[in-house]
């Protein structure tokens, strides 16, 4: 994830080019896997699997927090709901650290001339939302450094490991997720003295555990899915039985095509 | 105790010290004597996925071997002109198996339809990903894993100290540099010690002969004789010389390229530095003058610069290659031309099964070794047939090298035997080749034979039963093919990537 602003295309954030500029919040078509950082292992291991993937240009580890098992299908706006974690770097999308500034992605969906609310208020002053975004972006750059420290930690005692994951759902549904890492608390525990008082030291002992133990939202998430998928299919079943057959049958896809 | 230090010596060493590293403490020791002054021959630049499994096993990071050895991937040789020598006639021996091979044969319903693609593109990606200089992996795919079966093209003259390195370091092998002026045998006819130079007198229980074409060992000490095979294969002379890219972006060919000449054919090996050419040829049937022109015509212009190298090339390997406590390892045990890269293979091959034979004690050694050299006899007799195959297929009859090689009496007579079975029954997954570790399974017999026009005669009948699963296996290879074609990076890059950032160990 790039949090410095690479792309010379991005503009700088100011009052005077953008203080028309709105921020739309866009929770229908957030990822399914968010990358976060270590600050953030805690609230996300209360509400969410926690494992690591690999990134696909330079092949090296990331943490991010699972929100759904396909591209497309993300329980982010249940978790935000029921839990009030909100990954920093979903906070913070369109928005990146360049030198003393703060640049821009117009491309980015996020931002409107007529919806949402104001970067800037009549005082043209970054309003709450902005700075909490700023806030969000000073966080997330020095987390990434710490993460990428833990991981680096974790890939030089060899505890990462490759989770298979493979889950059944309604309606004979088989899933398998590949390409994710976790931490091995068997290669944990083969560790000598010395390598755990240094991974208990630097707090990346606790970060292990968490990550493992968040392990179990797989489960939890998995069920969220199931109950979707059949609230679907009774819905759909149901709308067989009592209305026309071709208007139902309708109904019933589009509300299937928002799950896949 | 192991003579030699070049590819066949640190290799040897590592298998065995990473097999018996537990052992270590009680007394089990792997010393390596190594002459400082010998040159290192460095054969081969070719390997077989085998090596992946080596290499991991005695514990080396594949991040670390591609950027010390300057390796590249190799995904199987392409073969140019070996059938007719028209300029457009080419095949493959990709290194995966064709789609569904253990469940279905694939050849006999090629024969009887095809499907407009050769024999290798009907069933298998692997062609395509080569036409495509296309990696095997990706960054992502973790180190020694596959997305489509690799081996490596490598600089021979690398690998070597970079076994060192891991060996001594990581494996506790100790490293005598030193000269040896003479072996002491017993009287019971055992190896006892070597008198060196600059160590004095070490003592060993079982030496091994990586000491190359001087065989110094299995040879001169012991006398075993060398059984020479050039009325098989023909080519006894190499001239080899190493080419620059034109630009540091060139692409890099992910297979080995061998280009059928009047007299031999020439190896062109892509390594991220630079190319390894070389014309292997029969001194019967060319001079060294015509084959360096010829060798130079090949090249274009390329490296015209370059100084050409002659290696002589002796066609055999030992009557026996464990005699009393003596194994022979490398060029010691023979040599073969390139043409299939057995060279390494074998190395890893035969310090595995010493390695996981060991001798408990000297009275179970001579029981060991009789295994061994049965083993290892019908290895290289698989090699020889094999490599043979390549030139019995030949249609061309534009000089006396290609007629001379069809002559029936220069034909093993296994291999006589199988052409014959072959041309009404096609190879296949558990026939005729059937040991565990076979040197070349079913299937590279497969794509040598239909990738040079070989017929098998089918009979529609007997395919009818499975017919609809050959069209969806070969089907499925095509969908396949082209999935492998979007998601793979091109070869250069990968390579790159890998210097930059590594492959991660899971």
């Amino acid at each position: 994830m790039n949090v410095t602003a690479a792309t010379p295309e991005f503009e700088l954030l100011n009052a005077e080019t953008h203080g028309h500029l709105r921020l739309c919040r866009r929770d229908d078509d957030a990822p399914h896997f968010v990358q976060i950082v270590a600050g953030e292992f805690a609230a996300a291991a209360a509400c969410c699997p926690i494992l690591l993937s690999k990134d696909a240009t330079t092949g090296s580890f990331y943490a991010g927090a699972m929100f759904g098992f396909r591209p497309g299908e993300s329980f982010v706006a249940d978790v935000v709901a029921r839990s009030g974690f909100h990954p920093l770097s979903l906070q913070r999308d369109g928005f990146f650290i360049s030198g003393a500034d703060i640049a821009i992605d117009r491309s980015c969906p996020r931002f409107s001339d007529t919806e949402g609310e104001p970067l800037f208020d009549e005082a043209r002053q970054p309003s709450v939302g902005l700075r909490s975004i700023q806030r969000a972006l000073g966080q997330l750059h020095a987390g990434i450094k710490q993460t990428n420290g833990f991981i680096g930690a974790l890939a030089e005692l060899k505890l990462i490991e490759p989770i298979d994951v493979t889950l059944d759902f309604y309606g004979n549904e088989h899933l398998m997720l590949q390409g994710l890492y976790t931490v091995s608390l068997d290669s944990i525990h083969e560790l000598d003295d010395a390598a755990v008082l240094r991974l208990f030291r630097t707090g990346y002992l606790q970060l292990a555990y968490t990550m493992n133990a968040s392990l179990r939202q797989i489960r939890i998430l998995a069920q969220l899915r199931d109950r979707l998928l059949r609230r679907i299919a009774s819905a759909k079943a149901a709308a067989r039985a009592s209305a026309p057959a071709a208007a139902s049958a309708s109904a019933g896809d589009n509300r299937a095509e928002s799950v896949r | 105790m192991i003579v030699g230090g070049g590819t066949a010596g640190w290799l040897t060493a590592g298998v065995i010290a990473a097999k018996h590293r537990h052992r270590m403490s009680a007394g089990f020791s792997v010393t390596l004597v190594e002459s400082p002054t010998t040159p290192i021959i460095g054969v081969g630049e070719g390997t077989w996925p085998t090596l992946r499994t080596t290499l991991a096993r005695i514990g080396v990071s594949e991040t670390e071997f591609i950027r010390h050895c300057d390796a590249a991937f190799k995904q199987g040789a392409r073969f140019a002109r070996w059938t007719t020598g028209a300029a457009d006639d080419y095949y493959y021996h990709p290194l995966m198996y064709p789609q569904n091979f253990s469940q279905l044969n694939l050849a006999p319903h090629w024969l009887a339809g095809g499907n407009g693609h050769s024999f290798c593109d009907a069933v298998c990606p692997q062609g395509r990903i080569c036409d495509d200089g296309l990696a095997p992996k990706t960054i992502t795919t973790a180190e020694y894993d596959a997305i489509a079966n690799y081996a490596y093209h490598l600089d021979a003259g690398k690998f070597a100290p970079f076994l060192q390195q891991h060996c001594c370091a990581k494996l506790g092998v100790h490293h005598v540099l030193a000269d040896v002026r003479r072996v002491n045998v017993h009287e019971d006819g055992d190896l006892r010690s070597l008198d060196t130079e600059q160590a004095g007198e070490i003592e060993g229980d079982l030496f091994v002969d990586c000491t190359g074409f001087k065989a110094l060992l299995i040879g001169e000490a012991l006398g075993v004789p060398f059984k020479d095979c050039g009325d098989v294969l023909f080519c006894d002379a190499a001239l080899a010389v190493q080419v620059p890219y034109e630009n540091e972006t060139s692409p890099i060919a992910s297979n080995t390229l061998s280009t059928a000449q009047s007299a031999g054919w020439i190896w062109d090996i892509g390594l991220p530095t630079r190319r390894g050419v070389g014309y292997v040829y029969s001194t019967r049937h060319t001079s060294d003058d015509a084959a360096e022109r010829e060798l130079r015509g090949y090249l274009a212009g390329a490296g015209k610069d370059r100084p050409v190298r002659k290696i002589s090339i002796r066609s055999g390997h030992r009557e026996i290659f464990w005699k009393r406590n003596c194994v022979a390892i490398g060029l010691s045990a023979g040599f073969l031309e390139p043409l299939e890269a057995s060279a390494i293979v074998l190395i890893e091959m035969s310090a595995k099964l010493v390695a996981e034979q060991m001798p408990a004690c000297r009275e179970v050694m001579d029981v060991i070794a009789s295994r061994f050299n049965a083993t290892t006899h019908y290895r290289w007799g698989r090699i020889i047939d094999f490599l043979k195959l390549h030139y019995v297929l030949t249609q061309r009859e534009d000089s006396a090298f290609w007629r001379d090689n069809r002559l029936p009496e220069t034909v093993p007579e296994r291999l006589r035997n199988l052409l014959l079975l072959w041309r009404h029954q096609s190879p296949w997954y558990h026939d005729e080749f059937d040991r565990i570790e076979e040197v070349f399974p079913a299937a590279s017999y497969q794509y040598v034979l239909y990738g040079m026009g070989f017929r098998t005669e089918v009979d529609p009948g007997t395919l009818a039963g499975d017919a609809g699963g050959a069209e969806r296996a070969m089907r499925e290879n095509l969908a396949h093919t082209e999935r492998l074609r979007a998601g793979l990076p091109r070869h250069r890059d990968l390579i790159r990537r890998i210097h930059e950032q590594g492959l991660q160990p899971v």
